[in-house]
């Protein structure tokens, strides 16, 4: 039960229902999440190139020849590469920082790995590096960094919008985002 | 219950100076409040995907902030934003959590410090809009050993009992002040005397001042922190290595 626990959401109550549940009903089920557990530990590690998790020495995205190698996008955490992936609206690579700068909890540039970064973004293929890391303040100080390290190497590198929300009435956009939306608006293009 | 709940409500200006993930989908937020001072806040659900509260729950902005109970982490209510300054950009960010830093580690809890506040809102503005920082910073620093007790002596020397002299050398004593050394004295930290009197005045146009007054500011932090190292600090260093 305690070993269930470390699992996020699961509580002392949820714990010892799915033990019994396990122990009682359903021992096949206990043996299959066993191994599935086992055999994830021992072959899951992170991808050499973009730093998310991959059974192989390259993930699926990296060792595709489909992906366009000049755009590189790097973002905070692997269900973040996800959400990228599912917009279907980017097809370069991916760097997964698995982390933010908190100067608060003690994550600096080591702790993310900003150096792997510099070396996979300096490697000659890529063009341009777009950051998609959150709009918080630890998200933006991770941009401004990265956008200072790579811009003096002669890197190109975007941060993506940010905004009223895709078919957002200004109605019921929060004033955060609408003052900031303001702040950052750009020229009604005449394309 | 719901009298007592009446009773032990309140609402206040405040920052979040950090938050912290607790249980689940609830977050714990420092804050610093106008008339509370500062304060810990659980925020139940917070981090749920269509909390009212995500997004808004963020450092560097003033909010208006509405809790209840009694213990030592009252329940966040409400948060709304108050607005009327951007947000912080590039390395004011840095600036920025070095002040909550310091707030965090020098601040008491639960005691109002409202001048200080003040002058905190004036930097996150300050931080907002200029591009040159350190005054801001220096500012601050002065603003917040006063409040907690550790009034700089800058304008008389503490051994001979006489005014500062803007033409003189002075080393500084974390416990007591300025004192003259020579010129040509070997180890220690030297100012100019004309830099305690421009702090003391808080102008710092002049690049010397705002050097040496960075150095001296950093030596009398350290030793209220008992020289226990800050973190902003240390990854500022490290961002400035890259």
């Amino acid at each position: 039960m305690d070993a269930l626990r470390c699992m996020p959401g699961v509580g002392p109550k949820a714990a010892q229902r799915a033990a019994f549940h396990l122990l009682q009903y359903d021992r096949p089920g206990a043996q299959r999440l066993a191994s599935a557990l086992g055999r994830a530990l021992q072959t899951i590690r992170r991808c050499a190139r973009c730093n998310s998790f991959t059974e192989e020495e390259l993930c699926a995205l990296c060792a595709s020849a489909k992906r366009d190698p000049s755009l590189l996008c790097v973002v905070e955490t692997p269900a973040d590469l996800l959400m990228l992936e599912q917009t279907l609206a980017y097809n370069g690579l991916y760097f997964v920082l698995m982390g933010r700068l908190s100067p608060l909890d003690g994550i600096g540039p080591r702790e993310i790995g900003l150096d792997v970064l510099l070396e996979r973004a300096t490697d000659g293929a890529a063009r341009e590096v777009i950051v998609a890391t959150n709009f918080t303040n630890e998200g933006e100080a991770t941009a401004h960094y990265i956008g200072e390290m790579l811009r003096g190497r002669g890197i190109k590198v975007s941060r993506i919008a940010r905004g009223i929300p895709v078919g957002g009435e200004l109605e019921y956009v929060d004033t955060g985002t609408l003052a900031q939306a303001l702040v950052e608006r750009r020229p009604v293009s005449n394309a | 219950m719901s009298e007592r709940r009446a009773r032990d409500r309140a609402v206040d200006e405040g920052y979040v100076l950090h938050t912290y993930p607790y249980r689940e989908t609830s977050l714990l937020v420092e804050i610093y409040a106008r008339g509370a001072g500062r304060m810990t806040l659980v925020a139940r659900g917070a981090r749920r995907p269509r909390s009212a509260m995500r997004g808004v729950l963020i450092a560097f902005q003033p909010l208006q902030l509405s809790w209840y109970g009694s213990g030592e982490v009252r329940t966040l209510i409400r948060a709304e934003w108050i607005g009327g300054q951007p947000l912080l950009q590039g390395a004011a960010l840095l600036c920025g959590f070095y002040l909550n830093e310091l707030l965090l580690r020098l601040l008491p809890r639960e005691d109002p410090h409202e001048k200080l506040f003040d002058r905190y809102g004036e930097a996150m503005r300050g931080l907002a809009s200029e591009a040159v920082t350190g005054p801001i910073l220096r500012s601050f620093e002065k603003s917040l050993l006063r409040e907690i007790g550790y009034a700089m002596v800058l304008e008389r020397d503490v051994a001979g009992d006489c005014g500062i002299d803007p033409a003189k050398t002075y080393t500084y004593d974390p416990e007591k002040g300025p004192l003259e050394v020579s010129a040509v004295a070997s180890a220690g930290m030297k100012l100019a005397g004309q830099t305690l009197l421009d702090i003391a005045r808080d102008d710092f146009s002049s690049a010397v001042t705002q050097q040496q007054a960075k150095l001296l500011m950093r030596l009398l932090i350290n030793h209220r922190l008992e020289y226990q190292p800050l973190k902003s600090r240390r990854i500022f260093q490290e961002l400035m290595e890259l």
